[in-house]
């Protein structure tokens, strides 16, 4: 999963997902329709490749809003390019997942 | 009947699995995660948490782990025993050979033997520990660690005298007469270079590995500045530098952090949760 060309079709979906604003995992999740024993070894194995980086959550801004604080994720620019070629060999990709403005970080 | 303990029981299941490095900040996701869950799919979803946590573990003995560097070590003593013990079972299960019946020894003799073994082996070793230096940064390790050090390492001594005299039992009567002696000589030296190469690539007060090693300075700065590699423990103890040249004024020196750096650290948060 190092190049474009060799982005599987469910990578994909989550790539296109995190670069919809779909930014943690359970919203990757449910937008993809995958499981969560797919989802959270993908992006641990895009992120180990250099496509996706994670952070968390600040503590106080999750405290403000009462809810434990989130691990998010973003594309990198190797992770665009991947996803650019994966549209031009899965033209429906970007059809998948409605875009949604990235939330706070 | 309430279902709502079976998740968390499940998280923390699938955690042990885990390594344990990466544990806490992995449970801390799924923890996270798990809270914007709908309650009745949670148990599903928890479900995926075992294969996340197998892929990390897979992942992470291909890349950091192996026969020769155990990650833990208790893992690294456990290796060693269970090869001594295969060991000791080979060398007093084989047949003897016809021309050489005293070959044939018993288990008692193999256990003998290694402790005849022990004390030489013991002064090769310190004679090799001495003339590549004492422990780096003695003054800022603790006591406790320092015996938990020396104990591991008289452990490794232990364990290392079947391999080596069954190695010999083996090769000898495997081998041809000028090849099987330089090869016992040869998997001694090895063996000896590696209990002492394991224990300076560890942390002096957690044993466990020191990773991500970076290089400082330039070779051309040898002599006036410092020049050579820090590795650093995962659990935020210190940085272990080691100078490209050892010299009277620059020698391998532990860098001790104290607890404000633990933030830093993802086995820091790992060893605080325990």
């Amino acid at each position: 999963m190092s190049g474009g060309p060799g982005l599987s079709h469910t990578a994909a979906m989550i790539l296109q997902a995190i670069s919809a604003g779909y930014v943690y995992g359970y919203t990757v999740m449910e937008v993809t329709g995958l499981p969560s024993g797919t989802v959270y070894p993908a992006l641990r194995r895009m992120e180990r490749d250099e496509l996706i980086v994670s952070h968390w959550e600040r503590q106080s801004a999750a405290d403000a809003a009462l809810r434990p604080a989130r691990k998010y994720y973003g594309i990198t620019r190797r992770g665009i390019n991947s996803l650019d070629a994966a549209r031009k060999r899965y033209p429906l990709l970007g059809k998948l997942t409605p875009a949604r403005e990235a939330q706070q970080a | 009947m309430n279902r709502e303990w079976l998740p968390a029981a499940m998280l923390r299941a699938a955690s042990l699995i885990a390594p344990g490095v990466q544990r806490a900040e992995w449970f801390r996701e799924w923890r996270t995660e798990l809270f914007y869950v709908p309650r009745n799919e949670a148990v599903q979803f928890c479900l995926g948490a075992f294969q996340d946590a197998a892929w990390l573990r897979k992942n992470r003995e291909t890349t950091e782990s192996g026969l020769l560097h155990p990650v833990s070590p208790m893992r690294c003593l456990a290796t060693m025993a269970v090869l001594s013990a295969v060991s000791l079972l080979a060398a007093s299960l084989l047949p003897a050979r016809d021309l050489a019946p005293y070959w044939q020894l018993r288990m008692r003799d193999l256990l003998t033997g290694c402790v005849v073994m022990l004390p030489m082996s013991s002064l090769v070793l310190l004679a090799a520990r001495l003339a590549m230096g004492g422990p780096a940064g003695p003054a800022v390790v603790s006591w406790r660690s320092r015996n938990r050090s020396g104990l591991y390492f008289l452990l490794k001594v232990i364990l290392a005298q079947p391999l080596m005299l069954c190695g010999m039992v083996l090769m000898l009567r495997a081998g041809t007469a000028p090849l099987a002696p330089l090869s016992v000589g040869a998997s001694w030296i090895l063996l000896f270079r590696w209990i002492l190469l394991d224990q300076r690539r560890r942390c002096p007060v957690c044993l466990r590995p020191l990773t991500h090693p970076v290089r400082i300075g330039t070779p051309s700065e040898t002599f006036l500045e410092w020049y050579g590699a820090e590795s650093m423990c995962e659990r935020g103890h210190g940085l272990m530098h080691v100078p490209e040249a050892e010299t009277s004024f620059g020698k391998r020196e532990w860098l001790k952090l104290d607890s404000s750096w633990s933030g830093l650290f993802a086995g820091a948060t790992e060893e605080k949760l325990r």
